[in-house]
């Protein structure tokens, strides 16, 4: 009986499924992103503090508050209209709220024209940064919302910022790597202001 | 393979050309999802990267990643499925997986590892933890938030139903 389980462990044990070739790069590329951000933060922090990156670290903050403003405002808005509503709610589950889509067009908004903007030659890492702070706190607030894939497509931005954010990137890397950010901002932003639409014109 | 002292980028490299295989292996096993799978690979590499200070003296530094890599798999299962782990009288069978994630998996995996879709979600992941992992009861009990008793039962069913499947297997090949 013992020989029939170690046969089915050893069967199992030795039955490895490869990982695709595009993901092993990933996860090389993942690595070296990761090392060159730290790079690039520990040259940071050897140069010191500089007027510009307060400057772009204080109207971050400041957007980031606003925003968080606006979130907790939309949402008691929300909660206002729907109360006298009560026999139309429907169970919440996979719906992401309205409140969590406007701001997160408004992070995808931002996050576009402050790219578009984006002096390379000065000190853009720290706004990069935030931006990949920002981008994390939706993905997470994406996971609890139960919305998975759209977790994955703010998961595939961060790859992308920390290539931006990345010291030794060649300038017209930069710019190209700006151009794919914009475009798939544009994208996300089109799908957001269609599937609103389309909430709109469904009630 | 890297043993001790701070990882560098490059034994870091060396762990995903020669280990990689292994770590989305095992994650598959727990998930059978591909992109969950390929997520918690990259959520790992990215911890252990991060903690790679923590890493200690005399140990293997794949090994050390495997270890993270379970973890981040475990995590992805929860955050797709909260409240797989509570107790319940018997456990059901895997039925939310969609057509298309059910076809993918066909499609990826041999007829051996569909054999763990007959398993339960807390069956398949306590054997896989137990057997292929070589977990011991108590930790699984505690990362899973079960009780000894109720790893152990998983266990036994999963072992019983994978005897069944292995001896249909065998007397297909024989036929």
């Amino acid at each position: 009986m013992n020989d029939d389980l170690d046969n089915i462990v050893a069967a199992h044990r030795a039955d490895i499924h490869k990982a695709p070739p595009h993901l092993v790069r990933q996860w090389h590329v993942a690595i070296d992103e990761a090392a060159a951000l730290e790079r690039g933060r520990e040259h940071k922090v050897k140069s010191g503090w500089r007027p510009n990156s307060l400057f772009w670290g204080m109207a971050v903050s400041a957007a980031l508050a606003v925003g968080v403003a606006i979130g907790f405002l939309a949402s008691d808005r929300a909660i206002t209209t729907q109360v006298p509503q009560l026999v139309d709610i429907q169970p919440q589950t996979n719906v992401i709220p309205a409140a969590f889509t406007r701001g997160l067009a408004a992070h995808f908004r931002d996050s576009k024209d402050q790219l578009e903007n984006l002096d390379i030659e000065s000190d853009s890492a720290m706004l990069i940064l935030q931006l990949i702070e920002q981008n994390r706190l939706f993905q997470k607030a994406a996971d609890q919302s139960n919305a998975p894939q759209l977790a994955r497509v703010l998961r595939a931005f961060e790859p992308i910022l920390l290539r931006l954010a990345a010291a030794e990137t060649a300038p017209e890397d930069a710019a190209a790597l700006r151009a794919q950010l914009s475009f798939e901002l544009n994208v996300m932003l089109t799908k957001l202001a269609n599937e609103s639409s389309d909430k709109t014109h469904s009630t | 393979m890297k043993i001790g002292g701070v990882p560098t980028q490059g034994d870091f490299h060396e762990a995903i050309a020669t280990r990689s295989d292994r770590w989305y292996s095992a994650c598959l096993k727990i998930t059978r999802n591909p992109d969950m799978a390929a997520d918690a690979v990259q959520d790992a590499l990215l911890n252990a990267w991060n903690k790679r200070h923590q890493f200690e003296h005399g140990a293997r530094l794949d090994t050390w990643i495997h270890r993270i890599v379970i973890n981040a798999a475990l995590n992805q299962i929860r955050k797709s499925k909260p409240g797989i782990f509570e107790p319940l009288e018997t456990d059901i069978e895997d039925v939310t997986a969609t057509p298309h994630v059910e076809l993918e998996n066909h499609e990826l995996e041999s007829r051996l590892a569909r054999s763990l879709s007959g398993l339960s979600e807390v069956e398949r992941i306590c054997f896989v933890l137990k057997h292929l992992e070589q977990w011991r009861i108590a930790e699984i009990a505690t990362q899973l938030e079960l009780n000894d008793g109720r790893v152990k039962q998983a266990i036994f069913r999963a072992v019983k139903k994978l005897r069944i499947s292995m001896q249909d297997m065998q007397r297909e090949r024989n036929e």
